[in-house]
């Protein structure tokens, strides 16, 4: 079955006129870990958004569980685990760990339910995977870089997805927490057979179990192949040092 | 102090906590989802509808609710966009709306326009009637109803609408509910707080209640609390001191505010007690 099914697919920012990506075409098979590689600005996040329907596309056709995105995009998010890119948050904010995990589950469990023990224990689970459950009750905007991305990645666990799309899940964090997470996503990987999409900028961090690398560069894929076979190649260093020159 | 009947007298302290109520626990979406100036043109244009309301003759209270909703129809789907244009747009309909409501008392007529006129501005012990009770008092129950039935969705928006949307959640349909919300809440306080003041019962409670906890269900319980306390302290002011009714409550609302700021836990002592349970930074 294919996870994502991307049919030369465009998207426009509402009220721009140039498209960030254009001419996508991507299929992602169950269980694939891969990874999205691209200096910043490529469009990286704007095709993970197109993916789970956050951005509408606005040429070709995309598909997700071979479902179409415009028409079943509640349904699909519910199945799709999303980390988004790093943000700022509110030291003030008035969230407890545990509660911001379980609203990972808030679309899922559908409107007019209750949260039950069950998604209680699912939380706990998923906060056992990522190793804070001591942090349950400590307010987000009291953790660390690495905790709250930690606890990004419990959310999105919690909601059992199908899909997991992780928007550069290593940045701004230290090098042993980079591991940990590392390995967390590889076992995550290897024992729940779930599909992974996951977006750096550095190539220095892709998981060991990511078998297959998409160079995505000034909105289109310009590679899409196995790992080594990309990593090697001459052009990696071509777009990643003309880009880090100019910026 | 004046002398009141008792009937009034409870009729007034009954209006003073439901308005402390449905403001206060409306300002806790308000504050954390960044609606504070598309709430606030709703509250001055809720303000403008009841001086149309008084101009013309109908109730101030179904005018008041016209306006307020036009506003949030035009600035809802704007802000919504988060576009530059839509700070421009406030900025333009609120101070329209000060001049309407303005021209509008102007004109209201007969004899007693002036007092009239007075009691929207500022606000009125003696015009919470007993269609004012019932809507007050209707309206908190179906805030609870709804907080209880839609909390987990609550929470979700209220920490990252995107992440909200991105995991299934219609995060539209709360974020519209909550100006929907908001313009009723305003619309039935006005009368009693007063249309210039009405939008400090929204925030002043709230902010307080975020200087003392963490957990976003102490929140819930406390922002209402607070602003009832805030309502009922006022409303005793009030009394004692003749100052108009609403100004007494944003005083005293204003006042836990700042007190809450200097005594707030959250803003002192995290450090140290981080380092005396020994938690590690940086992991
Ligand atoms: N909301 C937006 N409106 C218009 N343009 C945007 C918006 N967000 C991003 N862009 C543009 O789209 C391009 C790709 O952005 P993005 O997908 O965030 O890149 P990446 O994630 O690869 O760094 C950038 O040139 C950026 O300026
Ligand atoms: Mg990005």
């Amino acid at each position: 079955m294919n996870v994502i099914d991307l049919q030369n697919v465009e998207t426009i920012y509402e009220g721009e006129s140039i498209p960030v990506i254009y001419n996508i075409n991507l299929t992602v098979k169950a269980g694939e870990f891969l990874a999205i590689i691209g200096p910043n600005g490529a469009g990286k996040t704007t095709l993970l958004e197109t993916i789970n329907g956050i951005l509408p596309y606005t040429a070709g056709r995309g598909f997700v569980l071979e479902k179409e995105i415009p028409i079943y995009k509640t349904a699909i998010r519910k199945e799709i685990g999303y980390v988004i890119q790093n943000f700022e948050i509110d030291p003030l904010a008035p969230f407890l760990s545990k509660d911001i995990v379980m609203s990972g589950r808030a679309g899922k469990i559908g409107m007019f339910r209750f949260v039950s023990k069950e998604d209680w224990e699912i939380v706990w689970y998923s906060m056992g995977l990522v190793g804070m459950i001591d942090f349950a009750h400590r307010p987000i905007g009291r953790l660390s870089g690495g905790e709250f991305q930690k606890i990004l990645l419990a959310r999105a666990l919690a909601q059992k997805p199908k899909l997991l799309l992780l928007d550069e899940p290593f940045s701004n964090l230290d090098f042993s927490t980079r591991r940990q997470i590392e390995k967390l996503l590889n076992r995550i990987h290897e024992k729940q057979q779930m599909t992974i999409v996951i977006v750096s900028h550095d190539l220095s961090f892709i998981p060991s179990r990511c078998s297959r690398v998409i160079v995505l560069d000034q909105g289109k894929i310009i590679m899409d192949g196995e790992k080594e076979k990309i990593l090697t190649s001459t052009m990696i260093d071509n777009i990643f040092h003309k880009k880090g020159v100019n910026q | 102090m004046i002398d009141i009947p008792l009937a009034l007298l409870f009729t007034s302290i009954l209006g003073a906590v439901l308005a402390g109520f449905v403001c206060s626990t409306m300002g806790v979406f308000v504050v954390r989802m960044n609606l504070s100036s598309i709430g606030y043109c709703m509250s001055h244009a809720a303000f403008a509808g009841a001086a149309f309301g008084l101009m013309i003759s109908v109730d101030s209270l179904i005018s008041a609710m016209v306006f307020s909703f036009g506003v949030a129809f035009v600035l809802g789907p704007l802000s919504e966009k988060a576009r530059l244009e839509s700070n421009v747009v406030i900025g333009f309909l609120f101070s329209v709306m000060i001049a309407l409501a303005f021209v509008f008392l102007n004109f209201i007529p007969g004899q007693a326009a002036s007092g009239a006129a007075l009691r929207i501005l500022w606000g009125s012990i003696f015009s919470v009637g007993y269609n004012d009770l019932m809507f007050l008092l209707l309206l908190s129950f179906v805030l609870i109803f709804f907080i209880a039935l839609f909390y987990k969705e609550l929470l979700a928006v209220m920490f990252h609408r995107k992440l909200a949307e991105s995991a299934g959640v219609n995060t539209k349909l709360f974020y519209f509910a909550v100006l929907f919300f908001t313009g009723f809440s305003v619309s039935l306080s006005l009368r009693l707080v007063g249309g210039l003041l009405v939008f400090a019962l929204i925030i002043n409670p709230t902010s307080t209640a975020y200087q003392f906890f963490y957990d976003f269900k102490k929140i819930m319980i406390f922002s209402p609390v607070i602003g009832i306390v805030s309502c009922l302290i006022g409303f005793w002011l009030s009394l004692i001191t003749d100052f108009p009714i609403g100004a007494s409550i944003v005083i005293v609302s204003a006042a836990l505010f700042a007190f809450a700021i200097i005594i707030s836990p959250k803003r002192r002592k995290w450090n140290g007690k981080q380092r005396k349970m020994g938690f590690k930074l940086n992991t």
